[in-house]
């Protein structure tokens, strides 16, 4: 009976343990392609965490950035908290560039001046 | 790998692009400059109308005679030449770089049918080539350049096909797809690839003579 009723625990332990982590943020392993119409490629590798560890970016404001009215940088302030098409939309607007770009010329910008990290299409977009 | 990827999709691309366009200036100069030397008469008779008749005539699929003597090669030829101009230019791979580069960009292809382009130009080369080997009235007419030509233009295609599924060897075809095209755009004004500026010249040149001179169609 004892038996039992440890099993039964251990299984509802179990199984509320990973219903949590399942419910809980999952680890980003790819940039939601999604907001576009039609994407044209799987979703980009990005292990969000793990790249950044890796590639020793501290300051979150390095992708998260902030701008002001005039389009200056704003120094120690990011904007983890938006998506970033939430402000960079379908076609270039004024300075901000679209969508797809933006996301080029920040990931691809930084592994080429880095000489690190991928700069083929396939590299980033594998089938 | 990240060395090699920033030389070929810089400075080489730019050798590429500055060959191809200031080499198509140079061989339209020279022709110009030639003609005016050694037969200047042909520009008193060169005409618009009967150019533009001529070349228009010949841009239509079995429009003349000729085209309809060969049909088999005729579609291969159209089919091969539209693919082979319309697919890089609309390429959103492409364009994404354009873009990226210099904030420049336009309407594209879906990419489901630039890769069936793509597989066409690839079967109309291997249509040529076979043609080569085997038609002995082409046979007899082939030198190894028509086969360096050939293999110079297919390459960028079937390069890019393999890139673009990354089938096998994936950095390496992507790498060897930039080079291809580079390698085609220089060759294209000094090798007989230049017959993209030149042909609708002796077309115009033709449709002149026939039409305004001997007052008779060249198709
Ligand atoms: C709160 C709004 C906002 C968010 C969120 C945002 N951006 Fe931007 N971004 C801008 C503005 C505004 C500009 C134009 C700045 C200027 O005037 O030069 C810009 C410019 C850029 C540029 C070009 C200048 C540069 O820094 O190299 C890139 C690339 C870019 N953003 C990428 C991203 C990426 C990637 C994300 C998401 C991780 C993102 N942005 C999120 C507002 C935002
Ligand atoms: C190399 C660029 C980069 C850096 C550096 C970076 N992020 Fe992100 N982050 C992204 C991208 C790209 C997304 C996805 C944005 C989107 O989908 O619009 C994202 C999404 C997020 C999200 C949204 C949650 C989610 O998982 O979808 C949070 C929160 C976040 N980042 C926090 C941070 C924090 C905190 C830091 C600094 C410690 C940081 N990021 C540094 C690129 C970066
Ligand atoms: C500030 C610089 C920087 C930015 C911005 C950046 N990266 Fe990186 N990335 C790196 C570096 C450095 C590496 C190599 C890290 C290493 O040594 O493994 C890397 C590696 C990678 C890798 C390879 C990881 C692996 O497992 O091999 C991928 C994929 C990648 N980046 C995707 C992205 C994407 C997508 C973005 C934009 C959302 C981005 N990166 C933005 C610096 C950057
Ligand atoms: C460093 C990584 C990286 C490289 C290299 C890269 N991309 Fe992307 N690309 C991204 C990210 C991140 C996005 C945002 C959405 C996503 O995850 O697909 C994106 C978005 C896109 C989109 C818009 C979404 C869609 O699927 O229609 C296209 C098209 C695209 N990329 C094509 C290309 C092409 C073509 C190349 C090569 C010339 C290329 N990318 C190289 C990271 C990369």
């Amino acid at each position: 009976m004892k038996g039992i009723a440890c099993v039964a625990m251990a299984v509802l332990l179990g199984v509320g343990f990973f219903s949590v982590s399942a419910f809980s943020q999952e680890e980003m392993v790819v940039v939601d392609n999604r907001v576009f119409d039609a994407p044209q490629r799987p979703s980009s590798r990005f292990e969000h965490d793990a790249h950044n560890e890796a590639a020793e970016i501290e300051d979150c404001a390095v992708c998260h950035h902030v701008y002001d009215d005039d389009g200056v940088l704003v120094e120690d302030e990011s904007s983890e908290d938006s998506s970033c098409s939430e402000c960079h939309g379908i076609a270039d607007e004024g300075r901000i560039p679209n969508l797809r770009k933006a996301y080029h010329r920040n990931c691809k910008g930084c592994h080429r001046e880095q000489g690190a990290g991928p700069v083929l299409c396939g590299e980033c977009h594998p089938w | 790998m990240h060395a090699v990827y920033a030389f070929v999709s810089g400075p080489l691309a730019w050798l590429a692009f500055l060959l191809f366009f200031g080499g198509i200036c140079y061989r339209l100069v020279r022709l110009l400059w030639e003609v005016n030397r050694t037969e200047k008469f042909i520009f008193s008779y060169m005409s618009w109308k009967y150019s533009l008749r001529s070349i228009g005539r010949w841009l239509i699929p079995f429009g003349t005679a000729n085209w309809r003597l060969h049909p088999g090669l005729t579609v291969a030829t159209f089919t091969f030449h539209i693919c082979l101009l319309v697919t890089p230019v609309f390429l959103l791979s492409h364009v994404v770089l354009w873009d990226e580069a210099f904030d420049v960009s336009w309407w594209t292809l879906p990419d489901g049918v630039a890769d069936v382009m793509t597989v066409l130009v690839i079967v109309c080369c291997a249509y040529f080539l076979i043609r080569r080997l085997v038609t002995p009235e082409v046979k007899f007419v082939t030198t190894a350049s028509d086969f360096v030509i050939l293999a110079i233009v297919a390459a960028p295609f079937i390069t890019g096909f393999l890139a673009y599924h990354q089938w096998f060897a994936y950095p390496v075809m992507a790498i060897a797809h930039i080079v291809s095209g580079e390698i085609m755009l220089a060759a294209i004004p000094f090798t007989r690839l230049s017959h993209m500026i030149f042909s609708p010249l002796t077309r115009a040149y033709m449709g002149s003579e026939f039409g305004k001179v001997r007052h008779a169609r060249d198709w």
